[in-house]
């Protein structure tokens, strides 16, 4: 569904994507997992088109996107959604305008048809009853809630999600994870980008670690867990720790 | 040298971004009627707030000018010229100038900040993404407020100036209301009045169209768009100034 050979790119002299090559398979979640400044949000961006990469092709599809214009890209768009790392709403308006913004802006649906989708969608994410409050009145939980809305909007066939749980508590983290797990389910094929190893362990079909812009390895978890990477050992280490704390403490039989 | 050789660079590359912004505005031209209700929203920002500002503006010009043109002028016995005087500086030159200052200050902070805002949230990556060209969806309905409400607003700092420089003229220098009135509506060619309103047209679209820019070139945080909101503060009141003497030194002969 989504594949990068060879991207590179990079910013005046310093390199944030070094020879990057990835392959997403329709319908999987994929979990792109690194530290802070790796290149996780840039990998995003040229995913869904926002940056063109220096070298190297993108493919959505059978279709090469690395080089097409603006207008181009525009049939491309509507079949994807993202989500961005600081969601990226529009602050002044209410949770209904924001989940509709982009229905009216290209819409050829009637106002009725819009509401109805608004309201489906909303409920879908559990956040019936909250149409007419302002984002910027909104919990952290929520306006992730509402940026996955947004995204949902065109039924997109990709979903991206740049980081969708950092800087949330348990409680919500989970219950974006289990979001997430269940847009999946309506057959969108998803890739989310995080740092937080048990969300990549706990919705990843697939993962892909990245350290420096470069990949360091892809497969199952069971495939990190057996890697001899030095990098992915020292990534996964708190999975290690956990077990045999888990077992000392005999929380479970 | 070195390091004025990569500014020098990276001061044409920016030249050469903004010329692509003006294309990416003239091409979207075409699709100028989804901009409506933006750009009505635009005026009432641009317009009604700045009325009184503007009014204001205009009004300490025309003062400045009537008394200082006044005590000179009356030196010479020629204190009868001031209507004159008063009329076609306003016209011609303060008018448009103060509500170009006064609406690069206005105008281009508020651009820059609001646009420099939605660029480090990423909402203009938002924008692309769900395909909403931000050129369209954001300069364009400002850019049309500016150049529509330019226009009226010149008019109100001319006419408060002259109106201001009238009532001073008679306090301290004595001279007849209706005489003043007559000699300053008299004292406009057509010319003047095509100059006075040619000119906010062309300072509404670079500061209209500079500012969003700069809102655009901002990358970053806080400090950035703080740095940005100066610069084109900065940029489009030089820019009016700039635009002012073209006009004044060029536009005007070949009429
Ligand atoms: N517009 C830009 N100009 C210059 N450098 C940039 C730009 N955007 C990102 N970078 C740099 O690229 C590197 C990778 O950035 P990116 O945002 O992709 O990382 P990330 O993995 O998403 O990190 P985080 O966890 O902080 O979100 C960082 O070192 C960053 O400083
Ligand atoms: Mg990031």
């Amino acid at each position: 569904m989504i594949r990068l050979e060879n991207v590179s790119l990079a910013f005046e002299d310093k390199v944030i994507l070094d020879n990057i090559s990835l392959s997403i398979k329709k319908g999987e979640i994929a979990v792109i997992l690194g530290p802070s400044g790796a290149g996780k949000s840039s990998i995003i961006k040229i995913m869904v088109g926002l940056w063109q990469p220096d070298s190297g092709r993108v493919f959505i599809g059978n279709k090469d996107i690395s080089k097409l214009s603006e207008s181009e890209m525009l049939p491309l768009r509507r079949k994807m959604g993202i989500v961005f790392q600081g969601n990226a709403l529009f602050d002044s308006l209410t949770v209904e305008e924001n989940v509709s913004y982009f229905l009216k802006e290209h819409g050829s649906l009637k106002s009725s048809e819009i509401n109805a989708k608004v309201s489906e969608i909303l409920s879908f994410i559990n956040l019936e009853g909250t149409e007419k409050i302002c984002i910027d009145q909104l919990s952290g939980g929520m306006k992730k809630r509402v940026a996955i809305a947004r995204a949902l909007s065109f039924d997109p066939e990709i979903i991206f999600y740049d980081e969708p749980t950092t800087g949330l508590d348990p409680i919500n983290a989970k219950s974006i994870l289990d979001l997430i797990k269940r847009v999946s389910e309506r057959g969108a094929t998803s890739i989310a980008v995080t740092h937080i190893l048990n969300d990549a362990v706990s919705i990843g079909d697939t993962l892909s670690v990245i350290n420096d812009g470069t990949v360091v390895q892809t497969g199952t978890v069971q495939d990190m867990l057996a890697s001899e990477n030095k990098f992915v050992k020292d990534f996964f280490y708190v999975v290690y720790q956990d077990a045999a704390l888990l077992k000392n403490k005999k929380f479970y039989k | 040298m070195a390091s004025t050789i990569t500014n020098f660079k990276k001061k044409i590359y920016t030249l050469q971004e903004y010329t692509f912004m003006l294309r990416e505005l003239f091409l979207s031209l075409k699709y100028v009627n989804k901009c409506k209700r933006d750009a009505i929203n635009e005026m009432y920002l641009v317009g009604s707030q700045a009325f009184l500002l503007v009014l204001l503006g205009g009004a300490f010009m025309g003062i400045i000018l009537a008394l200082e043109t006044g005590h000179q002028l009356d030196l010479f016995g020629a204190k009868n010229l001031v209507g004159r005087t008063v009329s076609l500086g306003m016209v011609r030159e303060l008018g448009p100038i103060i509500t170009g200052l006064l609406l690069a200050a206005r105008t281009g902070a508020k651009n820059a900040s609001e646009i420099g805002a939605m660029q480090i949230s990423e909402q203009i990556d938002a924008l692309r993404a769900f395909g909403t060209n931000p050129v369209l969806k954001l300069v364009m309905p400002r850019t049309i407020a500016a150049m529509v409400m330019f226009l009226p607003l010149t008019a109100v700092a001319d006419i408060s100036g002259i109106l201001s420089g009238m009532v001073v003229s008679k306090l301290s220098l004595h001279i007849d209301t209706s005489f003043f009135w007559h000699s300053a509506i008299s004292a406009l060619l057509m010319k003047d009045i095509f100059v006075g309103f040619a000119k906010p047209i062309l300072f509404a679209f670079f500061i209209a169209t500079i500012s969003c820019f700069y809102g655009f070139q901002t990358r970053g945080g806080t400090s950035a768009l703080g740095k940005n909101t100066i610069n084109a503060v900065v940029v489009t009141s030089l820019i009016v100034l700039v635009l002012d003497l073209i006009f004044t030194k060029v536009v005007w002969e070949l009429l």
